[in-house]
C-alpha cells in the first residue's frame, strides 16, 4: 500500500466518523464543529488526488466562511437542544435509514462496476503542473470555456442576495 | 498554455450579440428594477418598478421577434444554442411572465405585500428559464435552473405575515434543494463516466457505448429524478398542492406555467439530443421508458383523482397541474416515434401557460384578503353576476377539459394522436379516460357559476389589470384554439431541430 493510500484511508475515517456525528449529534454546535473537521478531511483527501486549488478552497469557502455562518445562526437562534428534539418515530428513522442505505448500495455497486474516465482529454498532471499548476488552469477555463457559467453564478448570488433581504428585511409600515 | 486562452469564448459576433438580446434585456430589467426600487423613500415606487416591469418584458418580446426564425446560433464555447426550440419557449416564459406581473399589483396590495423586490425576482427567474431552454451543457442547466428556483422560493414565502405562505416556502425549499441535490449529483456520475458534460458529448457517449456504464446510467437516473421532481409527476408530488395553496396566487400561476414549461423545456432538449424515442432497444432508453411510462400513468391518474375532492379552486388547480403534467409525460414519451414528433409538447405547453394563467388571474381577483373566498362555492353566480368574467373562466374550464374549440384541445388532440401513433394505444386510452375524468371537476366550476345563486354579500370586485389580463388569456386560448395551425407550425419547426 503506497503511502497516499494510507492517508487515504485515515482521513476518509475520521470525515466518516465526524459526518455520522454531525447527524447523531445532540447539541447543534457540536454538530457544526464536527461538520468543520468532515470539510477538513475532504480537503486533505483533494490534495492527496493533486487538487491543491480545491483543497484550498475547501478551507477557505466551507470550513471558513460557510461554517462561521452557521455558527452565528445557532448562536443567534439560541437553539437549545428540547427545541430541535422532534420525538421518536421509529419508523421514520427505519424507513428513512432503509432509503439511504439502498441509495448507498447503489452508488457503491455503480462507482464499483462502472468505468469512469480517467482524465480531461490533455489534462494530465503533468500538463497541469507545466502549465502553472492548479490555480492557473482553474483560472483559465473559467474566464474562457465556462464563462457563461461563470457570469450566470453571478445572476444566481444576485437573486439570493435580494431574495435573502425581500425575507428578512423590517417593513417600516 | 495557449490553447487554453480562448478569445473565441470572451467575444461575441454581431450576431452571436442580437441572438442574445431578449437575454439582456431581461437581465438588464431585472438589475434596473433593482436601482428604482431604491427610491421608495421619496413615492412609493412599485407602481412605476411594476410599469417597468412589463415594459421590460414587452422589449424582450419585441427583441425575440427581430431574431425570430434565425439559423441557430451556438454560443460561449457551446454552452447554450439559440434555436427555433428556445426561442418559442422564451416567447412562451416571457407571455408567462409579463401577464403575471400585469395581473399582480392589485393583489399585491390586497395583501399588503407591494415590494419592487417581487418584480425584480419575477424577471431574474425569468432569465433562468430562458437560459434553461437554451441550456446545452448541464453545468449552465443546474444554474439557470437555480436562479429560477431560488427567485421562486423567495416568492412563495413573499406572504410573511401569512402562515401558509410561509410553510409553502419552507416545504418547497427544502424539497427544492434536495432534488437540486440530487439532479447535481447525476451531473457529476455522467462528467465522471464520459468526461464532458455537454448535452451532445453525452449523446455522442450514449452512441458509443456508455448506456452500458453503470456509472452513466446512475447518473442518467438521478439527472431524470432531479428534472421529474421540478415537474412534480408522481411521486414527486407531494410538496406540490401545499406550495401552490400556499403561496400568493399570482406566483403560484407563475408557477404553474413558467416553472413547469421550463423545467419541460430541459427536458425535452435532454432526451431530444439524447436520441430518445428513436431507438428504445439500449439498456437505457428501455430503463427510461418504463420510469416515464410508469409515472406518465401514476400522475395522470392520481392527480385527476385527487382533484375531484378539492373543495378549494388553487388546490383543485394544483392538481389538476399535476394531472396536466401527467399527459405532458405522454407527449415526450411517445414524442420521437410520431409524426408531429415533440412539437405536440410545445404547443400543449403553451395552451396550458395561456388558460392557467387566465384562470390563476380570476382567482386572484374574485378573492379577498388573505386568500378568502377561494372555494368552488364563491363561484356561485359568477355568471351572471359578471357575464364577462364568467364566459372568460368558462372558455378556461373548457379549455383544460380539452373541450373543442379551445386550445386544450388541440393540445390534448395532438398528444392522443402522437401516443396512438407511437403504437401506444394503453396510454391513449388512459389519457382518455383521465381526460374524461377532469371534465367532472372542472365542469363543476361551470356548474357553480350559471346555476347556483349567488351568496348574498359576496362582493366580486372588478379591477383593471387583472380583467386585462382575463380578457387576453381567453382571446389567446378561444383563438389558438380555432387556429391552432400558426402555433403547430411554429411548434413543429422549433422540434426538427434534432
Amino acid at each position: 500500500m503506497a503511502a497516499t493510500d494510507v492517508f487515504f484511508y485515515i482521513f476518509s475515517a475520521i470525515g466518516l466518523l465526524f459526518a455520522l456525528k454531525v447527524v447523531m449529534g445532540k447539541n447543534p454546535i457540536s454538530s457544526a464543529f464536527s461538520l468543520v473537521l468532515v470539510f477538513f478531511c475532504m480537503a486533505a483527501n483533494f490534495v492527496l488526488l493533486e487538487a491543491h486549488f480545491i483543497a484550498a478552497m475547501q478551507i477557505l469557502v466551507y470550513a471558513g466562511a460557510l461554517m462561521v455562518l452557521f455558527v452565528f445562526v445557532i448562536m443567534l437562534l439560541n437553539a437549545d437542544v428540547k427545541s430541535l428534539d422532534v420525538g421518536k418515530k421509529p419508523l421514520h428513522y427505519a424507513l428513512g435509514g432503509a432509503v439511504c442505505l439502498a441509495l448507498m448500495a447503489l452508488v457503491v455497486y455503480a462507482l464499483v462496476n462502472g468505468t469512469s474516465f480517467s482524465e480531461k482529454a490533455g489534462l494530465s498532471a503533468e500538463k497541469i503542473d507545466s502549465i502553472g499548476g492548479n490555480a492557473q488552469v482553474v483560472s483559465l477555463m473559467m474566464f474562457s470555456d465556462y464563462i457563461l457559467p461563470f457570469e450566470l453564478a453571478s445572476i444566481l448570488l444576485l437573486v439570493g442576495i435580494v431574495g435573502s433581504v425581500a425575507l428578512a428585511k423590517r417593513r417600516t409600515e | 498554455m495557449e490553447e487554453f486562452i480562448k478569445p473565441q469564448n470572451l467575444s461575441l459576433s454581431p450576431q452571436q450579440l442580437s441572438v442574445l438580446m431578449p437575454y439582456l434585456v431581461v437581465m438588464t430589467g431585472g438589475l434596473i428594477t433593482l436601482l428604482l426600487g431604491v427610491f421608495r423613500k421619496a413615492v412609493n415606487m412599485t407602481v412605476p418598478v411594476a410599469a417597468f416591469s412589463v415594459l421590460t418584458m414587452v422589449l424582450a418580446a419585441y427583441s425575440l421577434f427581430l431574431v425570430w426564425g434565425e439559423p441557430t446560433v451556438s454560443l460561449f464555447n457551446d454552452m447554450m444554442v439559440v434555436d427555433n426550440f428556445s426561442n418559442l419557449f422564451n416567447l412562451i416564459f416571457i407571455v408567462a411572465t409579463g401577464l403575471v406581473i400585469v395581473g399582480s399589483n392589485q393583489y399585491l396590495v390586497r395583501e399588503g405585500i407591494e415590494h419592487f423586490e417581487y418584480y425584480s425576482l419575477m424577471l431574474f427567474s425569468c432569465l433562468g428559464m430562458m437560459f434553461m431552454a437554451s441550456a446545452k451543457d448541464l453545468i449552465v442547466l443546474f444554474i439557470a435552473l437555480e436562479i429560477m428556483s431560488i427567485a421562486v422560493y423567495v416568492l412563495v414565502g413573499f406572504k410573511r405575515a401569512d402562515t401558509r405562505s410561509n410553510e409553502a416556502a419552507l416545504k418547497y425549499f427544502i424539497l427544492g434543494g434536495l432534488a437540486s441535490a440530487i439532479l447535481l449529483y447525476g451531473v457529476a456520475l455522467l462528467y465522471g463516466a464520459t468526461g464532458s458534460m455537454n448535452i451532445q458529448a453525452l449523446a455522442a457517449a450514449v452512441q458509443a457505448g456508455a448506456a452500458s456504464n453503470l456509472l452513466f446510467v446512475l447518473g442518467a437516473a438521478l439527472v431524470t429524478g432531479g428534472l421529474l421532481f421540478k415537474v412534480a409527476t408522481v411521486p414527486f408530488h407531494m410538496w406540490m398542492p401545499d406550495v401552490y395553496q400556499g403561496a400568493p396566487t399570482t406566483v403560484t400561476a407563475f408557477m404553474t406555467t413558467g416553472l413547469k414549461a421550463a423545467a419541460f423545456a430541459a427536458f425535452v432538449r435532454f432526451f431530444m439530443n439524447l436520441g430518445y424515442g428513436a431507438d428504445l432497444s439500449s439498456t437505457l432508453y428501455s430503463g427510461l421508458y418504463k420510469v416515464l411510462w410508469v409515472s406518465a400513468i401514476a400522475t395522470m391518474l392520481i392527480g385527476n383523482i385527487i382533484a375531484l375532492t378539492q373543495k378549494n379552486i388553487k388546490r383543485m388547480l394544483a392538481y389538476s397541474s399535476i394531472a396536466h403534467t401527467g399527459y405532458l409525460i405522454v407527449a415526450i414519451l411517445c414524442g420521437g416515434r410520431s409524426e408531429y414528433g415533440y412539437s405536440s409538447v410545445l404547443v400543449y405547453m403553451a395552451g396550458y401557460v395561456v388558460m392557467n394563467i387566465g384562470a390563476f388571474a380570476v382567482v386572484a381577483m374574485l378573492s379577498e384578503k388573505n386568500d378568502r373566498h377561494t372555494n368552488i362555492e364563491d363561484y356561485a353566480g359568477l355568471g351572471f353576476k359578471k357575464p364577462l368574467t364568467g364566459l372568460a373562466m368558462t372558455i378556461f374550464m373548457f379549455s383544460m377539459a380539452g373541450v373543442p374549440p379551445t386550445v386544450g384541445f388541440a393540445g390534448k388532440y395532438l398528444i392522443f394522436l402522437s401516443a396512438v401513433q407511437a403504437g401506444e394505444v394503453l396510454l391513449a386510452v388512459l389519457s382518455v379516460l383521465c381526460s374524461a375524468i377532469s371534465a367532472y371537476y372542472y365542469l363543476r366550476v361551470i356548474v357553480f357559476m350559471y346555476m347556483k345563486d349567488p351568496v348574498p354579500g359576496r362582493a366580486m370586485n372588478h379591477t383593471l389589470a387583472p380583467a386585462f389580463v382575463i380578457g387576453i388569456s381567453a382571446v389567446i386560448t378561444m383563438q389558438l384554439g380555432l387556429f391552432p395551425s400558426v402555433l403547430i407550425e411554429a411548434a413543429k419547426k422549433a422540434a426538427m431541430m434534432f
